[in-house]
């Protein structure tokens, strides 16, 4: 979360990634850094223990709000 | 025989403001859930006044926090934690050891890993306010030790508001997180104690600090030869459960009867690290058997060789090969404390620095005239 918000105030687009069992600490660490309110992602928890195809799944899916909050009008290219 | 303390023996005090400034604090979330000891102007005066430093002067920052330990709120949390003035210098050089060490200003505290402050003291500071060496060396029942913990403790909730919850997402945490602080049982060891091993006079005192997560007991009551003490230290050290990163950094707290069983056997405390490192080491089929004989790109961590984030590696021809887990005399601190009454060690096992020495902090002087005060203050 840090990472992001110093990334963007150095004028960097980026995007701050968690799953949802950290969304508490991370709003607190936005406050902390003075940025409340800040936009991230936060996608479904666990991470590590699950299998490489369900994370395709989640990145798939979490795609498009990523790119919305990265806010650089890009759009995702179809699958060939 | 000590009394049991009475009801009626209280000094005399209004039990209902007690109270009232009990519930203030607790009410504000500065505690660590146990009652604090309400702290004044006039009061907090005493503890700056044991130190050179400026109450404004910066002890450990976190910027990724927009947050710093000014020397003011180290002692606004010493004496919240109970510490008498006299101790704040040990509290100060405390934090000065964790600055040294490095994982605590890298957000470690932040970390599910959830470690506990664990500080070590040495020197002549201990006699003077009461640090306790010797039985029950984690506590409880010793003033100076169980405050002297805590006051980092609490600086970590009140100062850096790493609370539970909210910048704390530590999984399962640890009791040692209430207060770990021990001392040296320099007076019934054998062999020269941590800070003298690193550099200070044993007339200086000091405080060697870093985190933790289990403290494990070790029983060997029942052996007399040393080697068979190293290799049941190393296997405790090297439990594949223990195991994140690549390699373990412990501190065996040996308890002074196996120190001197060692010495009377011509074992010094290198002969001690070294016997443990020469035994610290997993097989690749037991590493493999708990899915951990690889290392995973970027962190580092134990993971499996399959696994996509894991550096490829060779699998040695022969499973049964030992894979060192210990890497250097380093990571094996030892710390002669506790009482000489019985085979019974520790094992403490910390998530700090690998592969480089102690962070030792030498304990401020106390200013001319002044000595570590033991007495209450009196506001």
């Amino acid at each position: 979360m840090a990472d992001g918000i110093l990334l963007e105030r150095a004028g960097i687009p980026a995007v701050s990634l968690c799953t949802d069992a950290f969304r508490i600490t991370a709003e607190a660490m936005a406050r902390s850094l003075g940025f409340p309110g800040y936009q991230y992602v936060a996608v479904p928890h666990p991470i590590a223990s699950r299998t490489l195809a369900e994370i395709d799944v989640i990145a798939r899916d979490f795609l498009p709000e990523i790119i919305r909050v990265l806010g650089a009008g890009l759009t995702i290219r179809p699958a060939d | 025989m000590e009394e049991p303390p009475v009801i009626d023996d209280a000094p005399l005090a209004d039990p209902a403001e007690v109270r009232r400034a009990m519930e203030f604090y607790s009410s504000r979330g500065w505690t660590d859930g146990l009652p604090v000891v309400p702290v004044t102007e006039s009061y907090l005066a005493e503890f700056l006044a044991t130190t050179a430093r400026s109450p404004s002067d910066v002890v450990l920052a976190m910027p990724h926090l927009n947050r710093a330990l000014t020397v003011r709120l180290a002692a606004i949390n010493a004496a919240l934690a109970g510490c008498l003035p006299g101790y704040f210098p040990v509290v100060l050089a405390a934090w000065d050891s964790f600055l040294g060490d490095g994982g605590v200003s890298r957000a470690i505290w932040q970390s599910t890993t959830g470690t506990a402050p664990f500080t070590v003291v040495n020197g002549p500071v201990r006699a003077a306010i009461g640090l306790n060496s010797r039985g029950n060396l984690y506590g409880s029942g010793f003033r100076a030790n169980a405050t002297i913990g805590r006051a980092i403790r609490l600086g970590s909730l009140n100062a850096f508001g790493l609370r539970p919850h909210v910048l704390d997402q530590a999984t399962q945490g640890t009791p040692a997180k209430y207060s770990c602080c021990i001392a040296e049982n320099e007076e019934d060891s054998p062999w020269a104690p941590l800070h003298v091993d690193n550099g200070l006079s044993a007339t200086d005192s000091a405080c060697t600090s870093t985190v933790i997560r289990s403290v494990l007991h070790l029983e060997a009551r029942h052996t007399i030869v040393p080697e068979q003490l190293a290799t049941d230290l190393a296997d405790s050290i090297c439990r594949t459960g223990a195991m994140v990163r690549a390699f373990a950094s412990v501190y065996v707290v040996l308890n002074p009867e196996h120190a001197r069983l060692l010495d009377s056997r011509g074992w010094s405390k290198q002969d001690l690290k070294q016997a443990i490192i020469e035994r610290g080491s997993r097989t690749y089929r037991e590493l493999a058997a708990s899915g951990k004989e690889a290392i995973a790109k970027g962190t580092g961590w134990r993971l499996p060789a399959g696994h996509p984030d894991a550096l490829p590696q060779t699998a040695p021809s022969d499973p049964d090969t030992p894979v060192p887990v210990i890497r250097s005399a380093h990571d094996v601190q030892v710390v002669v404390a506790g009482a000489p009454n019985a085979g019974v060690s520790s094992i403490v096992e910390t998530f700090g620095a690998v592969g480089r020495p102690p962070s030792v902090a030498k304990i401020e002087e106390q200013r001319q005239g002044r000595e570590y005060r033991t007495d209450p203050g009196s506001t």
